[in-house]
């Protein structure tokens, strides 16, 4: 095969995945306008009172629209929960990956550092929170400590299953050809683990912005978190649920940001998603 | 091995860095004031306004002083900053310094706001509560962390029902209303001042409530406290502190509507609603103490019934009432609250 | 017999000694530098709420660690049913997921505890809601893993299969599961430790019993030490349940390799 038949090979599978992703986001923003209407007409039709569950209409123009009688300020908010949780995801992208290399590496590592990450995932952080408060004040550093605590064992996980599940054979041959540690690392752990890495950020992703969010619930007086508690307590609900669809899109934004990398990175993985 | 150590090393500090470079956003005050960190006793309600008066209006910053004001985590959490110094002055309910005073934390109680006690039991009128002894039995739906559920067996001792025989639920704050509305529990336990926002949910004629003040329950309710290091070090400034609080209290008790509009530049809330809270707190403003006294007067008496209430029904105590308060730092002479 | 005895005790007792020291640690801090009871407790305190009968009886320990503990159980179980379930549903029909995937996903990203007063409106508190909290809190990771799992098939082999006319069920049952059992696992685990954070979550909304409930009593009262002893209750369980998963693991993927070199 020339030259230039690969490229136009490759230029129709590229044409043919784009088209496919338009398509297939087009679909998912179709399936989101559908649950609105469902929202907003069941809403209207049950005669559902506001202060339990407002119309999407309605929490949409609280967002948008100047209200007479407060002033949500939603810029400084937004700006706010979203430098947040995109430096808290970031980090804990970062140090998740960085520490589950360093366990896979190191067995003693292992052993010591497991049983506290599991420990420290299974508390409640709403009921923790309070007590990093009070050791470490409130402020933005809290807030994405808070963030990291809640979204970083997912990665950590999924990282260490992914540099773990080498199948047998392979190791025995890259042995036998007296790979060292470094290598069998470098060129066989880290590419196998690529599917699992990018599931635990995608995981991570959404809850990175739970994490801010509780964060900011007990630990701030700005933030998408801050407006809804402050709306709960007068029971305004509508803001509560502008503040709500915001958050799901920005998660969901940074889902699909991830999920972008993880089509250019592993091009292979998805050629057989046509089952 | 030693490169990869490097590489994560070299991660993690440049992970630390973006953190640094997002602390640096924050704003510095001038350095000529003096800096209080006066910590909330909860989010944002209506009788926080004069704070944010006082700071728009730059009263704080006559006196010298830049005071930060921290949205707060409750009457515990309060005690437990003031004691770590994390705070120099905080609200709280006054039992609850009382009571920690006994496990160690040295914290005084310098001045009084709400002076008619607020809290308050709601119910729908059709469940057949007609007095407080009716509340025998029923599910309570509360925060853990709220003062009602702390000085619950006080006043059921006080009104001759046992406090065992209610069914508590734990409820997060925002829960309050919704628990009454959706009939999940028989009775909430809120502030009177937090009616407007029942009403939102409960009709005003099928709220049923009654203030446990109206039945004796005498104690106080938020205050100012401070730690006692504070007082012995540094009086000047809480005195300073507490003038411009109470000259912002007697400006916001004159003009509800303006300070809530001041407090609304500063949070995101609702005035109309705000309004309303405000001006039922200013009820419990309305005393002959407040008239002739003046505002945070600490009265000898109400504080030994508070004490008494602690040392009865939660904690024995083994200091004197006087160690639990010190009045000498109010304003001189005081704002009086002419309704 | 006697060889896995030993290799029982060899992997256990390591770990108790680190908890062991852990626990000296935190007694020797909050001693030297003479910490406040309210800021942090000490270990002995902490434990002698939990244990010493004279002052543990007044909390009722069983009757909340256990309430929790079958949520947490109940929970898990759905989440693992369900949160499978889905992810084949998602990875066979190219519609379902479609119209599912948005959802789960703007869903997840919701904090759950905002919508409180909703949920106790519509759904009461008990065992079922929190449960049902739990679950919607803890399914995303199942979910997401076990529909990566499915999916990373390698080519070749799905061309060999292909080529041999293996159908659609056929390569999902003997090809795509088995090769999916490592991501369903790892999902597993972090949706057990995401069970007791959810059943938590779900007791803070409105609860009558349960650690949650006893949790925020202790935080009502300043009473630390309780809090602590809730805090180590639940990581315990949380630990437990990822343990018991990690054993599982071992029994289901015997070929799975440990890692064997230094």
């Amino acid at each position: 095969m020339n030259t230039h038949t690969r490229e136009k090979n490759l230029m129709m599978k590229f044409g043919k995945f784009a088209q496919r992703s338009f398509v297939d986001n087009f679909k998912s923003v179709l399936v989101i306008i559908g649950f609105f209407l469902f929202w907003e007409l069941s809403v209207r039709l049950l005669h559902t009172p506001e202060y339990i569950l407002p119309t999407p209409s309605s929490a949409i123009s609280h967002l948008l629209f100047k209200q007479a009688d407060a002033n949500y300020n939603w810029a400084l908010h937004i700006r706010t929960t979203v430098f947040e949780f995109l430096v808290g995801y970031c980090v804990t992208a970062v140090l998740g990956v960085g520490l589950a290399i360093v366990i896979v590496w190191s067995k003693r590592f292992k052993k010591l550092s497991m049983p506290m990450f599991t420990f420290i995932n299974s508390l409640p952080i709403i009921a923790v929170a309070p007590i990093i408060l009070l050791w470490m004040g409130y402020g933005i550093k809290t807030n994405i400590l808070i963030a990291f605590l809640v979204s970083f064992f997912p990665v950590i996980i999924n990282t260490m299953t992914g540099l773990d599940s080498i199948e047998d054979d392979l190791l025995d041959l890259v042995r036998y050809l007296h790979a060292s540690k470094l290598q069998i690392f470098l060129k066989i752990r880290i590419p196998n683990s690529l599917p699992y890495i990018f599931s635990g950020l995608k995981i991570c992703s959404t809850m990175s912005i739970v994490g801010a969010i509780v964060g900011e619930f007990i630990a701030s007086d700005r933030g998408l978190g801050y407006i809804i508690i402050n709306s709960q307590y007068s029971m305004d609900t509508p803001p509560i649920f502008s503040a709500l669809i915001v958050i799901s899109l920005a998660g969901a934004a940074l889902y699909w940001v991830v999920s972008l990398f993880e089509r250019l990175l592993m091009p292979w993985a998805f050629k057989s998603q046509k089952v | 091995m030693k490169r990869k150590t490097l590489l994560i090393v070299m991660i993690m500090f440049l992970s630390y860095t973006i953190l640094w470079a997002a602390g640096q956003t924050e704003k510095n005050a001038p350095a000529e004031l003096e800096k209080v960190d006066f910590l909330l006793n909860w989010k944002i309600t209506g009788d926080h306004a004069p704070y944010y008066v006082a700071q728009k209006f730059g009263w704080f910053a006559e006196e010298g002083l830049d005071v930060n004001i921290i949205v707060g985590q409750g009457s515990g959490y309060s005690v437990q900053s003031i004691d770590s110094n994390k705070a120099d002055i905080a609200i709280s309910d006054a039992p609850v310094p009382i009571t920690n005073r006994e496990k160690g934390a040295n914290v005084k109680i310098i001045g009084i706001i709400f002076d008619k006690h607020p809290n308050c039991s709601f119910f729908w009128k059709d469940s057949g509560i007609t007095k407080p002894q009716d509340l025998a039995g029923k599910t309570i739906a509360v925060p853990a962390t709220d003062g009602h559920k702390l000085m619950w067996p006080a006043f059921a001792k006080q009104i001759g029902v046992d406090p065992a025989s209610v069914t508590f639920v734990n409820i997060e704050p925002a829960a309050k209303v919704s628990a009454l509305a959706s009939r999940n529990a028989d009775v909430a336990f809120e502030l009177y001042t937090g009616k407007p926002f029942m009403e939102k949910a409960i009709p005003a004629d099928k709220l049923g409530y009654f203030i446990w003040a109206d039945y004796g329950f005498n104690a106080y309710a938020h205050s100012y406290i401070t730690s006692d290091e504070t007082i012995a070090k540094n009086p000047e400034m809480l005195k300073k502190f507490l003038k411009v609080v109470y000259r912002a209290w007697d400006y916001t008790l004159q003009h509800p509507e303006e300070s809530i509009d001041i407090l609304s530049e500063y949070h995101p809330i609702n005035k109309a609603d705000y309004v309303a809270n405000l001006k039922v707190v200013m009820e419990f403003f309305k005393t002959d103490r407040y008239k002739n006294k003046g505002i945070g007067y600490i009265d000898p008496t109400r504080i030994r019934e508070t004490y008494n209430l602690v040392d009865q029904y939660q904690q024995k105590l083994s200091f004197p009432v006087e160690d639990c308060y010190d009045d000498s730092l109010l304003p001189n002479p005081m704002y009086k609250y002419n309704f | 017999m006697e060889k896995s005895i030993n290799a029982a005790i060899r992997k256990i007792v390591p770990k108790l000694l680190y908890f062991f020291i852990f626990l000296a640690i935190w007694q020797g801090v909050v001693m030297v530098f003479k910490i406040k009871v309210f800021i942090l407790p000490s270990p002995i305190l902490v434990f002698q709420h939990l244990l010493d009968p004279a002052i543990a009886v007044k909390y009722n320990w069983w009757r909340h660690i256990s309430a929790t503990l079958m949520e947490v159980l109940a929970s898990f179980i759905a989440t693992a049913i369900v949160g499978i379930a889905l992810a084949v549903l998602i990875s066979w029909s190219r519609l379902f997921s479609q119209l599912l995937s948005p959802i789960i996903i703007l869903f997840n990203s919701l904090p759950k505890i905002a919508l409180a007063p909703l949920f106790l409106m519509w759904f009461g508190y008990g065992f079922l809601p929190n449960i049902l909290v739990a679950f919607m809190i803890a399914f995303f990771p199942v979910i997401i893993n076990t529909s990566a799992g499915l999916i990373a098939v390698d080519d070749d082999l799905l061309d060999l299969v292909r080529y041999l006319n293996a159908s659609k069920l056929q390569v999902f049952v003997k090809i795509r599961i088995p090769n999916s059992l490592p991501f369903i696992f790892a999902g597993l685990k972090i949706s057990a430790t995401m069970c007791v954070v959810g059943s938590i979550v779900g007791e803070f909304i409105a609860a009558e019993k349960g650690l949650g409930y006893l949790l925020r009593d202790a935080q009502a009262f300043i009473d630390t030490p309780t809090m602590f002893a809730c805090l180590l209750l639940l990581s315990a369980i949380g630990l437990t349940l990822f343990s018991f998963i990690g054993f599982l693991e071992k029994v289901c993927m015997p070929w799975e390799n440990v890692q064997v070199e230094k």
